[in-house]
């Protein structure tokens, strides 16, 4: 899931000023579990605007599993508000960064053909798994996963300085970071699992330099589309 | 001699070694590294300056490097991955090597959140075992990383860093030996001070042979006072210094912990000189070079050979 917190308001204000007439769209997906842009976040936020004078033409709040970044989907659902949005004055997204370049190219660009103004209300902070209520950054998408050589941990999330061949000399006396000591070393964790196993010996090989160019953004792959029937 | 560097032809000799850190200053000032140089020149057999270290912006390490050469003292350049990614390590390494160095470290570096940039992107596009790797393949193959071959080599001395104290401590000398793997030709270790943890560490490092494929400089510094040795003491992860020694700071005479400080430096130099496997020490006085001929002298380390 991505991870995500709401903008400030005064920030959100700040993009909406001289825009009155706006729509909201929510997402059922990961902003309906981080609360930055489930149901109740999209009427809180319409609640907000409505009291700094703005006029809210729709509210769009996809229901829980409903992803606003897969195009199929929200191409339904905004169908449905193709007025509102070709009369308003701009549209906030209560969505991660996707839901909101997801919508502004391929919905209101290239399905309706409207150019609009379209600003986040939520700050994405990466790409995170767990919960109900704790969650944790833990792959960032490499392209080369490499958790089948390092014991299920990936020390390119975990360590703070990406290293792929043991830790390095900052290690407090119980195994903690030294950037952040609330959290293991990633390195120590790899350490103990493997020796758990009996695999120490694969923690001596020396990996070679990795191949960032996975890694070279903007990324995009080309798949057999879903079928939802 | 792989290198024509001055620590090489000193530690091939047999000769206990002696290397010393300059820090250089946080300004475009280059009298503050001459000044820096003449009170440490013929001190030690070469000497590291630091780069960018606890991650604050300082004078780079080459530069400094260079001015401390026309001093003619022999410079031990430091490198780190945090700032640069391996298009720019390789040529500073070929830059480095162009303008006479002879030493290279090669070290991870601090991480930006310890210094006066912390919001700054961290580079770390390769790790410092790579780094030794790929310094050791540019000088032995004439390669650089990307297989491509090149007409004149960097022979550059290879140095990397280890620390015995950091946590998990059973696995550090398996670290030591994958730099030692990777090629590094001598290793500078993080302070000493807790001495019967070291040679605990030197044994199995010893066992391992990995002291007859690498010299090791045991890392050394003189504490300054009483805070200075609380703080390494209980902040600095890593670091390994016992009660003892802060006690001994505490009961020392306010204007006096200076000079015990430098007094215990010379305490486990000597100790130092006792370990098999040890080739020398490298002397980390930080921001307070004057300690180092002090410390020199006091260790008794006889350094005529090196008088350039």
């Amino acid at each position: 899931m991505i991870g995500q917190t709401q903008k400030p308001l005064e920030e959100i204000l700040g993009y909406l000023q001289g825009k009155e007439k706006v729509v909201l769209v929510g997402c059922g997906g990961c902003a309906t579990v981080f609360h930055t842009g489930g149901e109740p976040e999209v009427k809180e936020m319409a609640d907000t605007l409505s009291k700094h004078g703005k006029n809210i033409l729709a509210t769009v709040a996809p229901p829980f599993g409903e992803f606003t970044c897969y195009a199929p989907w929200s191409k339904e659902r905004l169908s449905k508000y193709r007025q509102e949005i070709k009369e308003c004055d701009a549209i906030l997204m209560l969505s991660c960064g996707d839901g909101l370049q997801v919508v502004r190219e391929l919905i209101i660009e290239e399905e309706f053909g409207l150019q609009k103004p379209i600003y986040p209300a939520t700050n994405p902070i990466g790409h995170m798994g767990g919960g109900p209520s704790l969650f944790k950054e833990k792959c960032q998408q490499c392209g080369e996963c490499e958790l089948g050589r390092l014991a299920g941990i990936c020390p390119f999330t975990q360590c703070p300085k990406g290293f792929l061949n043991g830790p390095c000399g900052g290690v407090t006396k119980d195994g903690k970071c030294e950037v952040d000591p609330e959290r293991d070393c990633a390195w120590v964790m790899i350490y103990e699992r493997l020796k758990a196993f009996g695999e120490f010996d694969r923690l001596r090989e020396m990996r070679e330099p990795k191949d960032w160019s996975k890694m070279q953004r903007p990324r995009k792959i080309e798949v057999a589309p879903l079928s939802l029937e | 001699m792989k290198t024509e560097s001055n620590l090489e032809r000193v530690l091939e000799s047999g000769n206990f070694a002696v290397t010393a850190e300059l820090g250089p200053p946080k300004s475009a000032d280059p009298e503050v590294v001459k000044r820096k140089a003449r009170l440490i020149k013929g001190y030690a057999d070469a000497f590291n300056v630091t780069d960018g270290q606890t991650a604050v912006v300082r004078m780079a390490s080459w530069a400094a490097c260079l001015i401390q050469k026309g001093e003619g003292l022999e410079p031990v350049v430091q490198m780190t991955c945090r700032d640069r990614n391996r298009i720019a390590l390789q040529m500073d390494v070929l830059g480095a090597a162009a303008l006479g160095m002879n030493n290279v470290l090669c070290l991870s570096g601090d991480h930006m959140s310890f210094g006066n940039h912390p919001e700054a992107k961290g580079v770390y596009d390769i790790d410092s075992v790579q780094f030794v790797k790929i310094v050791k393949d540019m000088r032995d193959e004439k390669k650089f990383q990307c297989g491509e071959e090149m007409k004149v080599e960097p022979r550059l001395f290879i140095g990397a860093a280890a620390n015995p104290f950091a946590a998990p401590f059973e696995y550090r000398p398996y670290r030591l030996a994958e730099k030692v793997a990777a090629g590094a030709d001598f290793i500078q270790t993080q302070m000493v001070y807790n001495v019967p943890k070291f040679r605990e560490y030197m044994s199995k490092v010893s066992g391992m042979g990995l002291d007859e494929k690498v010299y090791i400089l045991a890392g050394v510094g003189p504490i300054k006072s009483l805070g200075a040795a609380r703080y390494m003491a209980a902040n600095v992860p890593g670091m390994d210094v016992p009660d003892k020694i802060v006690d001994r700071m505490k009961k020392t005479p306010k204007e006096k912990r200076a000079d015990e400080g430098i007094k215990i430096c010379t305490e486990i130099i000597q100790q130092m000189r006792e370990i098999p496997g040890i080739n020398g020490v490298h002397i980390m006085a930080i921001e307070w070079e004057e300690a180092v001929p002090k410390i020199v002298e006091g260790a008794g380390l006889d350094l005529e050979r090196n008088l350039t």
